[in-house]
């Protein structure tokens, strides 16, 4: 009985398909939907109120967007971040009646080109270091 | 790899010096300085459990000062090395004369046992320190808390503070022991399972609350060294969530046959540290007669708790679930979508294994917008001996789901391997689905039953049937054959059985 069992099963040995298939290389599907969904393993299978809807105005979404690092509506002139205050509050860009701006305050390609020794030497000799 | 520069201005100064002369006079507009503050990354994590790779700019956080998280430092493994270790003291003690092997004058150096864990620990610890390095990620040691939505403030183990600004943060802080109420924990009498690692001496007495995977494999280590240990279980079943009943009650059975005692059913009501030792009020769960335990330590394993601690969530409005867990979408995101959770800080079950995929996973998605974890196709071990170890659907969890099962077992005493090892407790147990055959769940107990596992989660993975894996050549003479032989009485008839 047995082995007619066994004689049974070659047979269907012979049109058998297996569940485990080669499927091909994995790739990323073509369009996945990223809005948000509950955890597999989340034990309630849901999301709280509000998980979905951070991005409901503009300038909801400006709080949470990305341009060269995040772009934070909350910048205040208290924090003194970029953008903290207005250009007009930084007053003029000319200096007042009677005030200088200090060369050095300047950025570096302003500044006065630094003497070298031999250059003071050659001032100090009326031009004669130069050909020593 | 966009950085951010900050441009810093100074405040606008007087415009008079103190002697009322006019002056030289930086206005603010030409005072900007350009200090450059923290630079952002493409990733920060907090949490040294994991860590990130695929070309970001990857920054990780971590305050214990050694990497690994729980899993390496305090957890699976410095466990394995004392389980290991604490099995061959026992078998060459008890398991050796009828082998033909007689030894001499056996002892025991708790010392070097712990030493060996250490230095098991050390190397692996320093090996992701290396492997960090290796791929560029910057690792600091300190506490990170949340500042702003993109800033995590970092105060450093060696004093002094920096904040780190992350486009992508990933939140992998892990858990930690759920305490007892009213039983305080010192590490030294009352313990937890990072006390129960380096024990200075074997406890003549050692009770253990909770009878789960951490409470027996604590239980068996210190049984084994010596200790007289009990075992106290609220369910009626050891094992934890997850273990098939039928492979628990096997367990429990062999467990108690090596001399660990089991109350089950039983919840401890109270306890008290004051005296000698530490006492602790049992009450059977069912109604029965109070009792009082007293043991030299107790060890405190009902569980673990998401860990979130001084991470200032409530600084960015993110919210917790009833259990403390961070709340996070299908793809890892909580409420601010840049910063996203993975592991035992959130839901799932507290595995290290399913938090590396979790991270795997994160990383994917911050890069290629794909990610996957199949949540029904995670391994669980039990590194006792036997070792248990399972994947996938419990008897017990089909029954509940009413889901039709066929089930095929194996006993590893038909098996050829486990008979010449002289080890041949357990069995291979196996659910598939009546129709179509479907591989649905694997519970094996027995020796190498954490190794065996992997086969039948790969088979799960990949959607197999039982006849799939009967019809696979297994070679012989090896433990794995016992896998073969439960799929083919799943699907039609063991051969060896």
């Amino acid at each position: 009985m047995f082995a007619s069992k066994v004689l049974r099963q070659a047979a269907q040995l012979a049109e058998r398909t297996p569940s485990i298939r080669f499927i091909g290389k994995r790739s990323v599907p073509s369009s996945v939907d990223h809005t948000p969904h509950p955890h597999p393993a989340s034990p309630t299978g849901s999301l709280p109120q509000g998980f979905t809807s951070s991005h409901a105005s503009f300038s909801s979404y400006r709080d949470h967007a990305q341009q060269f690092g995040p772009l934070r509506k909350t910048i205040t002139s208290s924090s003194g971040g970029v953008g903290g205050l207005a250009g007009s509050d930084l007053g003029p860009v000319a200096p007042p009646k009677g005030y200088y701006f200090d060369r050095n305050d300047l950025p570096a390609r302003f500044h006065r080109a630094p003497l070298t020794a031999a250059e003071i030497e050659a001032i100090e000799t009326g031009g004669a270091a130069a050909f020593a | 790899m966009l950085s951010q520069r900050v441009i810093g201005r100074a405040l606008a100064r007087p415009a008079f010096g103190p002697s009322g002369l006019p002056r030289v006079l930086p206005s603010a507009r030409w005072n900007r300085t350009f200090a450059s503050a923290a630079e952002e990354q493409d990733l920060v994590i907090i949490g040294g459990g994991v860590a990130g790779q695929e070309g970001m700019k990857v920054t990780c956080i971590e305050k214990r000062g050694t990497l690994g998280g729980t899993c390496l430092n305090v957890g699976c493994i410095p466990s394995k090395s004392l389980l290991n270790n604490s099995h061959l003291y026992h078998q060459i003690l008890h398991d050796s004369k009828h082998r033909g092997i007689e030894v001499g004058d056996v002892k025991l150096n708790l010392k070097q046992l712990m030493k060996a864990k250490d230095e098991s620990v050390n190397g692996l610890t320093k090996g992701v320190e290396f492997l960090l390095k290796k791929n560029g990620v910057e690792y600091i040691k300190g506490t990170g808390s949340f500042q702003d939505e993109h800033t995590i403030k970092v105060e450093l183990n060696d004093g002094g503070e920096t904040s780190v600004v992350g486009k992508h943060i990933l939140i992998a802080t892990g858990s930690e022991a759920t305490p007892f109420p009213g039983l305080e924990i010192d590490e030294k009498r009352v313990i937890t399972s990072t006390g129960a690692i380096a024990l200075e001496e074997v406890p003549k007495k050692l009770t253990v609350i909770g009878g789960g995977i951490i409470g027996l494999e604590m239980a068996s280590v210190w049984s084994r060294l010596g200790s007289d240990v009990t075992v106290v279980e609220f369910l009626d079943q050891i094992g934890g969530p997850g273990m098939d009943l039928e492979i628990a009650k096997q367990a429990q059975k062999i467990l108690k046959k090596q001399g660990i005692k089991f109350k089950t059913s039983t919840k401890v009501v109270s306890g008290d540290k004051s005296g000698e030792q530490v006492k602790l009020e049992v009450d059977s769960a069912k109604g029965g007669k109070p009792e009082t335990l007293e043991a030299d330590v107790v060890l405190v394993a009902i569980g673990r708790r998401p860990y979130t601690g001084g991470l200032g969530l409530e600084n960015i409005g993110l919210e917790l679930d009833e259990r403390g867990r961070v709340i996070i979408d299908s793809e890892y995101r909580t409420k601010l979508p840049h910063i996203r959770c993975v592991g035992d800080v959130t839901f799932g079950p507290m595995l290290a294994h399913k938090a590396e995929e979790e991270a795997v996973a994160v990383v994917e998605y911050i890069k290629k917008g794909y990610g996957h974890v199949n949540y029904g196709c995670i391994p669980s071990v039990m590194y006792t001996s036997p070792e248990v170890a399972w994947v996938g659907q419990s008897e017990q969890d089909l029954q509940k789901a009413g889901i039709k099962y066929r089930v095929g077992t194996f006993p590893f005493s038909a098996n050829s391997r486990a008979k010449t090892n002289l080890d041949t407790e357990g069995m291979v147990k196996m659910l598939a689905d009546p129709e179509t055959d479907r591989l649905l769940g694997v519970h094996i107990i027995g020796a190498n039953a954490g190794e065996m596992i992997a086969e039948g989660t790969l088979a799960l993975e990949y959607g197999a049937s039982s006849e799939d894996i009967a019809r696979t050549c297994h070679a012989h003479p090896t433990l794995a054959e016992a896998f073969k032989e439960a799929a083919m009485a799943t699907h039609g008839k063991a051969i060896h059985f």
